[in-house]
């Protein structure tokens, strides 16, 4: 969405605002926050999922559940925005769970992964959702390989096996591509004061 | 999984939001999270610091029907008197209906279809609610025709450049258009033709919407202003 600070802090207002609302059954509050909230959404479900129609049922389960639940998001602990992604992602991501336990039995030869080709690729996107200069830093200052690794893992759901395939690289290699780059920019973040 | 390692939870929250802890690993963090503070606050640290990355996605607005969807499921589970729509009629006896239920208030709507009559045999019938979860309209079809009669029981007022539009929405796919409903006064009856007969045409169709559209119906063959009622089709055989 927007990556100024001053513009951010006014959406998150706005979208607390809506979440209380909607927490009280009012309905034009809760299609408003799907107004200005399904967009970005739907483009996180569509990355992961890849196809149109799981990904339009994981938008709207999250927003069913959205409606019944929105008295549960505490404003005080995590942002908004945040909150609603985190909905999203778990249930593209159990969707995708649910996916291999399909598969695997299915067959054993796993099917090269398609990676949506239109631009930005997940690498540009971890760059420039890093949009305070503190985040961008820390994600700069990762390896390439590192950087790579979270990006294909986050924007696109891929996991570890996956990854491996997709960069042609053994499973371990990946794995610890993948666990030295999360400690690295958490600890940088944490240094950096972005977060806790 | 070791979790009472700071440490060890804390990577394993890590990759838990980043996606890459997958089956049975995922759900078992996922019920840690629910009571462990530790493991929750882990968890909701990781969301902060790789989930605003997501904003970096450029936004896809999204079909229309899955709004639609979502309307009908959360008006179909309504049990709580909502805000007034601004299309509703301040007062009425009908007003008591949002107490009772949609089950309920599809009896009421077929005994005031047929007063003093169970409906006919073979009958499709669809309540219409709007965003309080009262019903305003009752759609019903006798299975074999095709004519569907649509009933008003709320008055429904419309700004003469407007129209309302009837519209299926399939269990996949787009809404498809019934029509217009002509401007109904209270206690009137709209008809709608069919292109089939009614249990023909309204299979594999859950539920149907009333939209306002510019006069004439939508420019563009779908559903372009709000959706102002929907309901689910009832099969009464």
């Amino acid at each position: 969405m927007q990556s100024d600070p001053a513009k951010q802090l006014e959406r998150n207002a706005r979208l607390m605002e809506l979440l209380a609302r909607t927490a009280l059954a009012d309905q034009q509050a809760f299609a408003e926050l799907y107004r200005l909230t399904s967009p970005h959404l739907y483009a996180v479900a569509l990355r992961i999922l890849r196809e149109a129609a799981p990904a339009e049922e994981v938008l709207q389960e999250s927003f069913v559940n959205i409606w019944h639940h929105a008295g549960s998001y505490v404003a005080a602990k995590s942002q908004p925005l945040t909150w609603l992604t985190s909905i999203v992602r778990n249930r593209c991501l159990d969707q995708l769970r649910r996916r291999e336990l399909e598969t695997v039995t299915m067959d054993d030869e796993e099917e090269g992964v398609a990676i949506a080709a239109e631009d930005p690729t997940p690498l540009e996107m971890l760059l420039s959702g890093a949009d305070t200069r503190a985040v961008r830093g820390c994600v700069e200052a990762l390896e390439p390989t590192q950087k790579q690794a979270i990006a294909l893992a986050f924007f696109q759901g891929l996991s570890h096996s996956e990854l491996a395939q997709h960069l042609r690289q053994p499973l371990g290699t990946v794995k610890s591509w993948v666990r030295r780059g999360l400690e690295r920019l958490r600890d940088c973040l944490d240094r950096a004061g972005v977060t806790r | 999984m070791n979790l009472h390692d700071p440490e060890r939870a804390d990577a394993l929250a890590g990759e838990y939001v980043l996606g890459t802890l997958r089956g049975r690993a995922r759900q078992r963090l996922e019920r840690l999270a629910r009571t462990d503070r530790i493991v929750a606050d882990a968890v909701r640290g990781w969301e902060e610091r790789l989930l605003p990355l997501a904003e970096a996605l450029p936004p896809i607005a999204p079909p229309s029907r899955v709004w639609a969807a979502i309307l009908a499921r959360i008006r179909s589970a309504a049990t709580a008197p909502r805000a007034r729509s601004l299309l509703w009629a301040p007062a009425g006896w009908w007003r008591g209906l949002a107490l009772v239920g949609l089950a309920t208030s599809l009896a009421l709507a077929i005994a005031l279809l047929k007063p003093g009559a169970e409906a006919p045999e073979g009958t499709l019938v669809v309540v219409l609610a709007g965003g309080d979860a009262k019903p305003a309209l009752v759609a019903t079809a006798v299975r074999t025709s095709r004519y569907l009669a649509i009933k008003a029981i709320a008055p429904v007022a419309v700004a003469p450049d407007r129209s309302l539009q009837l519209w299926m929405l399939p269990e996949t796919g787009n809404p498809r258009s019934l029509g217009l409903v002509s401007t109904i006064a209270p206690a009137g009856v709209a008809r709608i033709e069919l292109p089939a007969a009614a249990d023909r045409t309204l299979q594999n169709i859950p539920a149907l919407a009333i939209s306002l559209e510019p006069a004439g119906g939508s420019p563009t063959g779908l559903p372009t202003g709000p959706v102002l009622y929907t309901g689910p089709v009832q099969r009464l055989y």
